[in-house]
């Protein structure tokens, strides 16, 4: 057999396996910086450097190593850990984190050949690698500070040193995350441990009529071959409706293509695969649904048997009366509009470790966007409630890691073997897998006055929610209550259906179905304007909500409302570039925080002084990238004497930590951190003599916040439906000679940024996020209901392609909770499309009603 | 170097290895590939800055002195000279557009198989006329269909996951 040497981080290693340096360095070295995003390629989490230059893991293989010198994050000098470290946490470059050793490696790869880069060649030394989070505007400036200080040779002082609420802090886990070590479920190598995977359905709509697993159980080295009639609790879960199969009984209809048929578990992944290959399922194929059209078809199969029909519910909205209104306006406009199912693109696949652990208990090391789901989720599957689950760090979710894809798999597998198992997606599972964000079409009529003042809109949408419920209701609910726009009339009807239909799944993204009907309202606004004859700017100011003002929705907005501030914010530069006869688009939003609509939702903290004697921070509550720990430390720093070297952020957990709701509808800074500021209170109590907190070890101090809100439809005049706003106004100008975005500036309404370098960070994020969804990204879905893409091919944009980020941060105090801060998670998201649309328009004429646009120089060129 | 050049930089790119020995004593073989390197030097001839030269039979870039002028480019009578981004390290060093067996002439030809399509996980590469080609715009630079590639017809340029000749 051959021998294959090089060298990795200056140590000499041998391996007779050929396989790729991805799967060499995790497997067999151990070195868990170096992530596996895609094995494809594309994503470039798993770069490295070889003689020089980087290389993404996955692709060469160890026979081609021949003496050749590999470096990851683990064999960096201390004084570039010390380096990288510091610049990417004054950028604030850090966000999930997941893609950050590899972004790294291509720092130290372009700064050794070239101590002094332009912005171009930074641009380009990191275009090869994707980030979902960052919009890559924060690493792009850690480059460029890397440079400096390496040029300079000294570490300057840290900004926010203070830790208080409004201080630029570097986020608490750069340094894990910078040089690898945080650990993702991946990451995770337990003794003992083997590997789980899912065989799935091969067609999405068929009866499964037998299963023989017998030849799987065969195979040496498999350790359990499972299917449904193995699970000892429900089959079906859900976040809310439960309407998900963990796995298709015999006799049962499967929803998609990545219904889960069996599970195997076996001692390492080759194994997996070769049994999969041998369970031998009958299926009696059945015409699909294809599409919302053929699910309201009167004869339409149905996607569920359950199911009276394909309509997975219905949601009305109606105050005052559109339809007289807008018969009575002087100007109305109608269109059709249609946006696409958009893939997150996280850039950790999902992937979860069980095992039973000490107490019996089957122990969860989850990625997810809530752990008490997950528990509650996994322990219905399991029948039993003695589930414990703990968040490893969580490599982006973006409302894509809301439901169960793996760790009820790995939960089951786990309970049967008794063993450790992992439970990992492949890139093109998770594309498959977790849900999307809707495909929405739309109606929508809109009436204004002859002065541009909205009077009615009337509306009807339509979502294909695909294969299960997931969160399709209350994304098709929020899609309906937020089309009226923040804008103050009186008179506005919608009415939403969502359809299952036998497509993949569609559930939470970012934004949770307000980036679809806000793109409607904002382009009808916008031809509004110009009908009138002002300006987009103008129909926004005369209509905007004011504080003490009444949303269609019937709310009466706080003080905290600054949607003006965010149009005053951009008001200069909007008009300097008309003047300039530059095309220029604006658009506007509102968006909740908190889940609101009368659904009780709490926010819980548990600090807790141990007997190193620092306060711990337990709350339920997942940090998905966007910063929580850091945001309740320097709430905990703020509230009380304590200094941030005294206190630790623990990862949300369900046995210490309380329950503190999902991390979703951009609620967590406001909901938990208003609890993490009771128990402050209470901290600050006990600790009114000013006793050294090691004397209270041992005590706990518990804090929870009720957000209360009144139901949809709620009997009362002004019913409160979200107990905050956040407002914003984008605005997108362009280069008439080459039609690319030269700047896109989005002005964002926070109440109080608690850190406004995290802040300005999901802004740049948000934005290019959907620059995405406004000018390229398409989650295509085959006539076999397969997706087509692979992670290369979703459009996603790249470092060297973005244009200018403006982020402006509108400070409107107002709130009487936490601190005035309002959730900045999803609105950054929203605005974004129709301003870019508009600016096209007054580029070349063209109203665009559906996304992506074509006709753009960003379009795919295949 | 004379000439300051500005980044992205751009250079000449020959899509031949030069294997078959074309250029050399069997331009009128049988097999010889006819869509190569001829190594005629005309290219050598119209360089005004020494950047491209013929070195065993192929005609050779140095990127570092190439100014992307096009001249090598309008001259080559083969017609296997284009202008890339230096940065898009990944090429396929081939032009032969004959199919499957016939495509054999030269050890390192591309022979159309597909296979490199396939592994990209960005559909950046195509085969085209028989020929792969690469679309710079959408390619990541992983270098999965170089060393995937069963005729090592497409290289690293800078040499790491592919012999560079």
């Amino acid at each position: 057999m051959e021998t294959y040497a090089f060298y990795v981080n200056g140590q000499y290693v041998t391996t007779e396996k050929k396989q790729t340096l991805l799967r060499f360095l995790r497997d067999e070295l151990q070195i868990t910086s170096v992530k596996d995003g895609c094995s494809q390629g594309a994503c470039g989490a798993c770069t490295v450097m070889i003689d020089g230059s980087t290389v993404k893991a996955c692709v060469p293989s160890t026979d081609r190593l021949e003496g050749k010198h590999i470096l990851t994050v683990e064999g960096l000098s201390e004084w570039e850990k010390q380096v990288f470290t510091y610049a990417y946490g004054e950028a604030g470059a850090v966000q999930c984190g997941f893609c950050i050793p590899g972004m790294v490696l291509c720092t130290k790869a372009l700064l050794d050949k070239n101590p002094e880069p332009s912005e171009e060649e930074i641009r380009y030394a990191l275009r090869n690698n994707y980030c979902r989070c960052t919009g890559y505007v924060k690493i792009i400036e850690a480059v460029r500070l890397s440079a400096k200080i390496l040029r300079e040779g000294v570490l300057p002082k840290k900004s926010g040193e203070d830790w208080k609420t409004g201080s630029r802090v570097h986020r608490l886990d750069v340094e894990e995350k910078v040089l690898g070590y945080g650990k993702y479920p991946d990451d995770y190598n337990i003794e003992g441990m083997c590997y789980g995977s899912a065989l799935r359905s091969k067609y999405p709509r068929a009866r499964v009529l037998s299963i023989d697993t017998e030849a799987a159980k065969a195979v040496p080295g498999v350790i359990a071959v499972l299917t449904a009639k193995d699970i000892p609790g429900e089959n079906k879960i859900g976040h809310l409706k439960h309407d998900q199969y963990t796995l298709i009984p015999t006799g049962g209809l499967t929803h998609y293509l990545g219904d889960a048929v069996a599970l195997v578990a076996a001692k390492d992944m080759e194994t997996v695969e070769k049994a999969k290959k041998l369970i031998r399922v009958e299926y009696e194929v059945l015409p699909a649904v294809h599409n919302i059209e053929e699910a309201k078809a009167p004869d339409a199969p149905k996607v569920f048997d359950e199911e009276e029909s394909n309509v997975l519910t219905r949601k009305h909205v109606s105050r005052g009366n559109a339809e007289e209104a807008i018969r009575s306006a002087k100007h109305v406009l109608a269109e059709h509009f249609e946006t696409p199912w958009t893939e997150h693109a996280f850039l950790e696949p999902e992937c979860a470790v069980a095992y039973p652990d000490e107490d019996g208990d089957i122990m969860i090391l989850s990625t997810d966007q809530s752990a008490y789901c997950t528990r509650n989720e996994c322990g219905m599957v399991l029948g039993t409630d003695k589930v414990k689950v703990e968040n490893a760090l969580v490599g982006g979710g973006f409302g894509g890691k809301e439901d169960m894809t793996v760790q009820h798999h790995a939960a089951l597998l786990a309970w049967h073997t008794k063993r450790p198992v992992k439970v990992r997606l492949s890139r093109a599972e998770s594309l498959l897998i977790h849900p999307k964000r809707h495909h929405f079409v739309m109606d929508f009529i809109m009436g204004c006055d002859e002065n541009g003042k909205i009077l009615g809109v009337k509306a009807k949408v339509e979502s294909d929610t695909g294969a299960f419920a997931s969160l399709g209701g209350p994304v098709l609910e929020r899609a309906c209550t937020h089309a009226a726009g923040p804008y103050a009339y009186e008179n506005f009807e919608i009415e939403g259906t969502a359809y299952y239909t036998n497509n993949p799944p569609a559930g939470a993204f970012r934004g949770f179905g307000v980036t679809q009907t806000c793109f409607a309202t904002e382009t009808l606004l916008n031809m509004m304007a110009e009908k009138i004859g002002i300006t987009s700017w103008e129909i926004r100011y005369r209509n905007a909500i004011r504080p003490g003002g009444v949303l269609p929705n019937g709310q009466i907005v706080d003080d905290s409302t600054g949607l003006v501030e965010t149009l005053e914010a951009v008001k200069e530069e909007y008009d300097r570039a008309l003047k300039e006869g530059k095309p220029t688009g604006i658009g506007c939003a509102m968006k909740n925080a908190g889940v609101g609509v009368g659904i009780p939702d709490w926010g819980r903290v548990k600090l807790v002084v141990e007997e190193d004697g620092k306060l711990h921070i337990y709350t339920g509550a997942s940090c998905i990238g966007q910063g929580l720990g850091t945001v309740l430390v320097q709430m905990i720093v703020s509230h009380t004497d304590l200094k941030r070297e005294e206190i630790v952020y623990e990862r949300s957990n369900t046995w210490i930590a309380p329950d503190s709701g999902t991390t979703s509808g951009s609620r967590q800074t406001l909901v938990t951190g208003e609890a993490c500021l009771r128990a402050c209170r209470k901290l600050m109590e006990a600790k009114k003599d000013k006793i050294p907190l090691k004397e209270l070890a041992g005590r706990e101090f518990y804090g929870e916040y009720l957000a209360k809100t009144d139901p949809l439809g709620a009997d009362v005049k002004n019913p409160v439906s979200h107990v905050a706003y956040g407002y914003a106004t984008q605005m997108c100008i362009l280069d008439k000679k080459t039609g690319k975005i030269e700047k896109l500036v989005a002005a964002h309404d926070v109440g109080k940024a608690v850190n406004p370098l995290s802040c300005e960070g999901q802004i740049e994020g948000g934005v290019v996020m959907s620059m995405g969804y406004a000018l390229r990204e398409n989650y295509a879905i085959d006539e076999n209901l397969k997706p087509a893409d692979k992670f290369g091919t979703l459009g996603l944009f790249r470092s060297h392609e973005i244009p200018i980020i403006q982020a402006i941060v509108v400070e409107k105090p107002g709130l009487k909770v936490a601190d005035g801060a309002i959730g900045i998670g999803e609105i950054t998201s929203i605005p974004t499309a129709p301003a870019i649309t508009d600016a096209y328009y007054w580029l070349d004429g063209k109203r665009r009603f559906s996304l992506p646009i074509s006709g753009t120089p960003y379009e795919r060129k295949g | 170097m004379a000439v300051k050049k500005s980044f992205p930089y751009r250079a000449a790119f020959v899509a031949c290895k030069g294997y078959c020995g074309t250029g050399k004593e069997s331009q009128d073989a049988e097999n010889a590939c006819r869509y190569g390197c001829i190594a005629c030097g005309k290219c050598e001839e119209v360089c005004r800055f020494g950047a491209i030269a013929v070195r065993d039979n192929v005609a050779c870039v140095d990127e570092e002195l190439c100014i992307a002028c096009k001249r090598c480019v309008k001259e080559c009578p083969q017609g296997i000279i284009r202008i890339h981004e230096c940065a898009d390290y990944i090429a396929v060093k081939c032009s032969n557009k004959e199919k499957g067996k016939t495509a054999l002439s030269c050890a390192s030809s591309c022979i159309g198989c597909g296979i490199c399509e396939r592994v990209c996980t960005a559909e950046a590469i195509r085969v085209v006329e028989n020929c792969a080609m690469i679309n710079e715009e959408l390619c990541l630079s992983c270098g999965m269909c170089a060393v995937k590639c069963p005729r090592h017809a497409i290289v690293d340029l800078r040499g790491l996951l592919t012999e560079l000749s």
